[in-house]
């Protein structure tokens, strides 16, 4: 091959980029293996010097990494597009705004935003943690290395194939792709980016990534502190220190999780805040698992107990987030996911990072297990600890419960390796299959978390609080069946199951909120469990109020009933532009829609009627389509929402005319047309499908809505009357023909609901114009206030303009410009001309006025300024006829309308209070144990 | 009897029939064929390019009829219960949920896989700008 010496490359960027790559890997390395060696050797005197080289070598770990982003950054912001990842993930019309965004929507992007998260808490251990660094940090360096590892980018040769590990960020474009391209050594000024995904291009974006890595980098703390525990084989200290982070780290994730959910539910077209995807639920499942580690830390730090379940929900809290992360980015979900990334490549480095921590953790675990100790009696059945552990095991049933499903498609890859034939399981009912374990399952964990804060550890004087606990529960229990029935009142409760769900959410609710007043009387700082609990029955009720209640405003009551079973379907409608439709309540109204960048944002108007079709209640609401970046096809639909305090509803645009979804349909829809001519004179009728269509006037200056935005050299237009006999409406419309230079724009009138589309034939131009050079001019001198006589037509110099504009001529500095304004008159019509006599560079120049109505071409070509004379030069067109022609299809598909869904979302404020409830727990007990461990 | 055990028997006994349960909601993919008795089944098949596609939006947004074939090259009326989904032509794989009735396939849910948007895309070219 030629080497081509490639033209404006910024080739410094990517090398010291891969060199930063090369170094920090390297540099993980180092700092794993002293710090191994540190652990090791804690006995020997060496154990200090061989921390100091692992926390260095971790610095620079951190440092090259840093730098590394800091490049990546700086290519993404100065669009180098000979970097591949620059140029997938930018492009010109990407706002600045969306540059953090677009790093991490790759996967090394997200690598990176991992990595980054794991050098900054591991930086704050190395501060904080003075007895367990070594081994803690032993654990941040080898995640670190496998990471990294995933950015390589290297090629080994196998066989006939490479394997490739890693795929790195400073690849150059023209490494990885063979195009024709290439061989131009300008071929930078001839790309440009593909750019960011539009459904990515939102604040959501911006803040959900950062937060839910945040969340995944931190449960490797909980992670690192059981296993420093195990390898240097003290069961106690660990656990004193780790609580504070492991409550962050569940209060941080969960709150990744959420935005994620919120996400879905604001600003995508789900309809739904939770749908079960396999990429929700892997990040579910290491919640869950952590949450029930921190049931079952509390017990073992007060109590003694259950230290060796604390060890197993840390180790596989941890193991399940970097299942997740193979589960989404390795491309096994294929299909069954709406938002994986694309494969890479990289199943095998995932797979190793899974089972490598699974089989230490699990391993070491294996190994001290005879040496945790449990206290000799076992729990007391009135214990707290007995039921939080209860509580723990059941929370590990439902993450095992979906983390199976979840992985069926990884089970049906392997069973195609042992059997090629194997036919892949998928579930039938995706969200129904899970709704039916986790709901009972909630109704379960309610309960517990109810009556559980009521017991005390290790049964503490149970005989005497035995009464006051029955009392309290069932007070409770009298006050949470009274809620339940109100409630039933405002929802449906379209069983006994989910009666018995609103009750155990309510019980939870009210005797927590009890718990709060009366046992720790209000005192927040250490209501943080009840005020989680009470979050959770909150979130139960508002699943069953917004899931179970929410009612579709957007069904047609025109399709008839009973030809299909299933509810759900009917939820969608079609809207008319302008069109009222009556829907369970509400006067629907597509009001408009217009067209600002990519963007066409629609207002649909909702009107809530009462019985006496009385106007009560009135919102606009613009959900909108984006369109691709190349603007050849819709790219996503984006919902609007208005927010009550008891409801919200909910507006997505589903589906749009196939002429406005894509370019490719619009033109197929465009050849489909089959246009007729007729030949029409001023005030003349034709009957064209059923219709009366007259042609009023010519006008040489076109008021098409269309035209108007555009520049023309000059245009030409016609106002149709078109009457339909049956609706007796009469539609005014005009279609023009506008030309600039040498191209000619045609602006067709379109009659959506007569489906009619008229526009002037192309040679209508040519019939009315002469050009330029096909005119002959004559030219007159006159004086000031002459006139000339020209072909019937008496032209009137009435003054000038010194300061002329013209749409043409762009005032240059030394420019002698001067505009002559003429009146036009005669064969019954009158109108101005100002044509521009310029003298720029001692050159004399001229800019024509055109008269549309009588035809002339009025040029200012000389003035003489001893005589006080000025010359105009004049011609007329050699207009073919006065007739006009016009193309006019019938049949039209209509562009009017949408197909919209509008959901109403009882109660869903419940849902988001409860679920902000819990994270607010979590993060004031994280507060109050930070302040408590501080003293 | 120690409490540990009988807990640990519960939630073992508990699993055991939640996971026999659950296996029911679990099937491979069927076909056209398989479909005939009327129960609700999942079908993964091609769009029958050649034969008409109809959508009337006016009359009924939420019914799309198509043809469909499976895999064993069975070709039958697909009626989803849905709009138009978008890029709906450029579908290499379909696979949708229903009951067959008849001769026609109800399908509530559909699922498409298409090509991916951005990874066979030529490397865009800017266009010429300016007039000549």
């Amino acid at each position: 091959m030629n080497e081509v010496s490639y033209i404006g490359e910024h080739l410094w960027v990517g090398q010291i980029g891969h060199f930063c790559v090369i170094l920090s890997f390297v540099a993980a390395l180092l700092s794993a293996v002293s710090y191994f060696l540190s652990v090791k050797n804690r006995k020997n005197a060496t154990a200090v010097g061989w921390s100091v080289i692992g926390r260095n070598a971790f610095y620079l770990h951190g440092l090259t990494l840093f730098t590394l982003i800091g490049l990546i950054f700086f290519a993404m912001y100065n669009h180098y597009y000979e970097y591949s990842y620059v140029f997938d993930h930018v492009s010109e019309d990407l706002p600045l705004k969306y540059i953090l965004s677009a790093f991490w929507e790759g996967q090394e992007g997200s690598f990176m935003l991992w990595m980054f998260w794991h050098v900054v808490l591991g930086v704050i251990l190395i501060r904080k943690e003075k007895t367990l660094e070594a081994p803690m940090l032993f654990v941040f360096a080898v995640a670190e290395v496998i990471l990294m590892s995933m950015l390589l980018g290297i090629h080994l040769p196998w066989g006939d194939d490479a394997i490739r590990i890693g795929s790195n960020p400073t690849t150059l474009l023209r490494q990885i792709n063979e195009a024709p391209i290439f061989a131009n050594a300008d071929y930078l000024s001839l790309i440009k980016g593909r750019g960011m995904n539009p459904l990515l291009q939102n604040y959501w974006m911006t803040i959900h990534p950062p937060t839910l890595f945040l969340g995944f980098a931190s449960t490797i703390v909980p992670f690192a502190y059981a296993f420093a525990g195990l390898w240097l084989n003290d069961h106690k200290e660990w656990l004193k220190k780790s609580l504070t982070w492991s409550l962050f780290s569940a209060g941080i994730l969960g709150t990744g999780i959420l935005m994620g959910s919120l996400w879905a539910y604001v600003a995508l077209s789900f309809g739904g805040y939770w749908a079960w995807d396999p990429v929700e639920n892997a990040s579910l499942v290491p919640w869950i698992t952590l949450v029930a580690g921190i049931h079952v830390h509390l017990v073992s730090k007060n109590t003694g107990y259950a230290t060796r379940s604390v060890y197993f929900f840390y180790l596989i809290s941890f193991v399940l987030i970097l299942y997740s992360t193979f589960l989404t980015r390795s491309g096994v979900l294929g299909d069954t996911s709406a938002h994986a990334f694309t494969e890479m490549g990289l199943e095998w480095q995932l797979i190793f990072l899974v089972l490598f921590f699974f089989l230490t953790g699990m391993g070491l675990l294996i190994y001290r297990f005879k040496t945790i100790k449990n206290p000799e009696k076992e729990e007391e059945l009135a214990s707290r600890e007995f039921w939080m552990f209860i509580g723990s095991l059941v929370l590990l049933f439902s993450g095992i419960l979906i983390i199976s499903s979840t992985s069926l498609p990884v089970f049906n890859k392997i069973m195609t390796y042992f059997n090629p034939a194997y036919e892949g399981r998928v579930i039938k009912d995706v969200i129904g299959h899970y709704n039916k374990y986790q709901l009972w399952i909630a109704v379960f964990i309610a309960v517990l978390s109810g009556f559980s804060l009521f017991m005390r550890y290790g049964a503490a004087l149970w005989p005497q609080q035995k009464k006051k606990f029955t009392q309290r529960m069932v007070i409770s229990i009298g006050i949470s069946a009274v809620l339940t029935y109100l409630t039933s009142l405002w929802l449906e409760y379209y069983s006994w199951q989910f009666v018995v769900m609103s009750f155990t959410g309510l019980f939870s609710m009210v005797s927590n909120l009890d718990y709060i007043i009366s046992v720790v009387k209000g005192n927040l700082r250490v209501a943080w469990s009840a005020i989680a609990h009470l979050g959770f029955g909150m979130m139960m009720i508002g699943m069953l109020a917004s899931g179970l209640n929410q009612k579709a405003i957007s069904t047609n009551p025109f399709v008839f009933k009973g030809m299909f079973t299933d509810e759900d379907v009917k939820k969608y409608v079609q809207l008319i532009k302008g069109k009222p439709l009556f829907s369970q309540g509400y006067l629907i109204t597509y009001l408009s829609d217009t067209l600002i960048d990519r963007e066409r944002r629609y207002d649909i108007n909702f009107k809530k009627l009462n019985d006496s079709m009385e106007v009560v209640e009135e919102i606009t609401l613009h959900p909108n389509a984006m369109y691709s970046n190349d603007f050849s096809k819709v790219a996503a639909f984006n919902p609007d929402t208005k927010h009550y305090l008891t409801k919200d509803i909910f507006s997505c645009v589903v589906s749009l005319p196939p002429a406005l979804s894509s370019v490719e349909d619009a033109k197929k829809i465009e050849d489909s047309l089959k246009f007729t001519t007729y030949v029409l004179s001023p005030n003349d009728t034709i009957q064209v499908g059923g219709y009366t269509i007259k042609a009023s006037e010519i006008t040489f200056a076109p008021t098409h809505k269309e035209y108007v935005k555009h520049e023309h050299d000059a245009g030409i237009g016609v106002q149709l009357s078109i009457t339909d006999p049956q609706e007796d409406t009469t539609y005014l419309v005009e279609a023009a023909l506008g030309m600039e230079g040498a191209l000619m724009y045609n602006y067709p009138a379109a009659i959506e609901t007569a489906g009619l589309r008229v526009k002037l034939a192309q040679n209508t131009l040519d019939d009315f114009f002469t050009p330029d050079d096909q005119l002959e001019y004559k030219e007159f001198t006159i004086k000031s206030n002459g006139y000339i006589d020209f072909e019937g037509y008496r032209l009137q110099l009435t003054g000038f303009d010194k300061e002329p504009q013209h749409p043409n001529y762009t005032k240059q500095d030394k420019d002698i410009a001067i505009a002559a304004s003429i009146n036009v008159s005669g064969q019954g019509m009158a109108e101005d001309a100002s044509p521009i006599y310029i003298i720029r560079d001692n050159q004399p120049m001229s800019i024509k006025s055109y008269s549309g109505k009588s035809g002339l071409h009025i040029r200012f070509s000389n003035i003489d300024p001893v005589k006080e004379e000025f010359s105009f030069k004049i011609a007329k067109d050699k207009r073919k006829t006065n007739d006009i022609s016009v193309d006019i299809a019938t049949d039209v598909p209509r562009t009017d309308y949408l197909i919209l869904q509008a959901t109403i979302f009882p109660g869903i404020n419940l849902f988001w209070g409860g679920s902000i409830l819990m994270m607010l727990g979590l993060f004031l007990a994280a507060y109050e144990r930070y302040i408590k461990n501080k003293k | 009897m120690n409490k540990n055990i009988i807990i640990a028997l519960i939630l073992i006994v508990a699993g055991i029939l939640v996971f026999i349960n659950a296996s029911k909601d679990v099937s491979t993919y069927a076909n056209f064929e398989q479909a005939t008795n009327g129960d609700r089944v999942k079908i993964v098949g091609q769009l029958a390019k050649d034969k008409p596609m109809t959508y009337d939006p006016q009359n009924n947004p939420n019914e799309f009829a198509f043809f469909m074939k499976d895999d064993k090259g069975v070709e039958k009326k697909v009626v989803l219960h849905q709009p138009k989904p978008q890029d709906f032509e450029m579908s290499e794989q379909i696979v949708v949920t229903g009951e067959l009735e008849g001769d026609v396939f109800n399908a509530s849910e559909i699922l498409m896989k298409c090509p991916s948007k951005y990874k066979d895309e030529e490397i865009a070219v800017k266009e010429q700008e300016g007039k000549i």
